[in-house]
C-alpha cells in the first residue's frame, strides 16, 4: 500500500481518471500504472479492502488502457494480429496475456488491458492499426471517452438489480457474458470477469457521466456495505 | 415494462429502443421528383395493422427491423436488416449527399 508521503498526485500525470477528485475526497491514495495515476488504496487497511472486494466494492480502472475497433473488417484484422475472437456476439475472450477482448457485435470489439500487470496488447494494437493497412476497420478510442469501473463481490448482482434491467445473477449471466444496456438510465457495457472465486463485472460508460454513475453505484451498494477500493485489493483477489 | 427482442442483444426493456419509422424503398435521389423525395423523407403511410419499421437499440447503436401491429402495439417479429437488404443498404455515391 502506498503511503501518503510517497503517493503521487494525479495532477502530476497527463492521464487521469475523470473521478480523481472524487476518489481523493474519499481518501484515495494513488500509484502510477501505465503512465497514469490509479487509486491504489483508500487507507483503511488491506484486510478491510480485501473483505470489501469479496462482498461489495467498486474500483476505478479508468486510467488503464483500453481500445476499440469497429467496421466490417474489424474482427478479421484483429485475428490477423493474433487476437483470439470466437464467433459469439456479446461474449468476451481472454487472451494468453490476460487481456480481455469483448466482441460487442459482428463488426466491433473492445480490448481491455490485463489488471494484474502492465500489458501492451491494447496499446500494441492501437499502434499497429492504420487506416491504410486495416481495410474496413476503424479505431474507436475509448481511453478518454469511457469510464471503466470494476464492480466486485457476492452482492454485485443484487446491487445491479436496482439499476439495470438485465438479470445479472451468477447462474443467469455467466463468466465472459456481456450486456450492452442501460444502467441507472445511462448507456453502459457490462462484462462479467470474475477475480478467481469472486464475482466481478467490468462497467464502462460515457466518461462525462462518470461522477453521476459513481454516485448511483455508491448509493445502490450502500445497503450491502459496498465501498471504493484500490487496484491493489483487486490484484490481491486475482492472485488468491 | 414492455420487452422487445433485439436481434443482437436479446430481450431488453423497450426504453432502450427508438422507433425510426417505416421501412420504405428509397427513390433514386438523382432521378426522382421533389415531390417523390419529400414523400420519402417526410410522409408516413400510417397503416392500421402490421407494419415494417426501423428500430434502433440505443446502447449499441444497432439498427434492425421490427414488424409491429399498430392496432395492438404487439411486436410480431424482429430481425437484422441484412435479412431483407442484400447487400446492406447502399447509400450511393451520388453528389446529392443524402444518406
Amino acid at each position: 500500500m502506498a503511503d501518503t508521503e510517497s503517493s503521487p498526485t494525479p495532477e502530476s500525470f497527463l492521464k487521469r481518471s475523470p473521478l480523481y477528485r472524487a476518489l481523493r475526497s474519499r481518501g484515495a491514495r494513488f500509484m502510477e500504472t501505465e503512465g497514469g495515476a490509479v487509486a491504489d488504496s483508500f487507507g483503511n487497511g488491506d484486510e478491510s479492502e480485501n473483505l470489501a472486494v469479496r462482498e461489495m466494492a467498486i474500483c476505478d480502472l479508468s486510467p488503464l488502457p483500453r481500445h476499440g475497433f469497429k467496421g466490417k473488417g474489424a474482427l478479421e484484422w484483429l485475428r490477423k494480429q493474433g487476437v483470439a475472437i470466437g464467433n459469439e456476439d456479446n461474449r468476451a475472450y481472454t487472451q494468453p496475456g490476460g487481456s480481455l477482448v469483448a466482441r460487442l457485435a459482428p463488426t466491433e470489439a473492445l480490448i481491455l488491458g490485463n489488471l494484474s500487470s502492465e500489458n501492451a496488447l491494447s496499446a500494441q494494437l492501437e499502434g499497429d492499426w492504420s487506416i491504410d493497412t486495416a481495410p474496413d476497420c476503424y479505431a474507436v478510442p475509448r481511453n478518454s471517452a469511457n469510464f471503466w469501473f470494476l464492480i466486485t463481490g457476492l452482492h454485485a448482482p443484487n446491487m445491479f438489480a436496482k439499476l439495470c434491467g438485465i438479470d445479472l445473477r451468477l447462474h443467469k449471466f455467466p463468466v465472459n457474458a456481456i450486456a450492452q444496456t442501460s444502467v441507472a438510465r445511462s448507456v453502459a457495457i457490462i462484462i462479467r470477469a470474475d477475480l478467481g472465486a469472486v464475482p466481478a463485472f467490468h462497467l464502462l460508460g460515457d466518461s462525462a457521466s462518470a461522477l453521476y454513475m459513481l454516485d448511483c453505484l455508491e448509493d445502490a451498494m450502500g445497503e450491502f456495505g459496498g465501498k471504493p477500493v484500490g487496484i491493489s485489493a483487486v490484484r490481491r483477489a486475482m492472485k488468491s | 415494462m414492455k420487452i422487445m427482442l433485439c436481434p443482437l442483444n436479446g430481450p431488453r426493456n423497450i426504453s432502450e429502443f427508438v422507433c425510426r419509422g417505416d421501412v420504405v424503398d428509397r427513390p433514386d435521389p438523382t432521378a426522382c421528383s421533389d415531390e417523390a423525395w419529400a414523400d420519402y423523407v417526410f410522409m408516413q403511410d400510417n397503416v392500421a395493422g402490421i407494419v415494417r419499421e426501423w428500430w434502433y437499440h440505443v446502447a449499441t447503436a444497432y439498427w434492425f427491423i421490427a414488424e409491429r401491429n399498430t392496432v395492438t402495439d404487439e411486436i410480431v417479429r424482429t430481425y437484422p436488416a441484412s435479412e431483407i437488404f442484400h447487400p446492406p443498404v447502399d447509400h450511393g455515391t451520388d453528389s446529392g449527399g443524402r444518406s
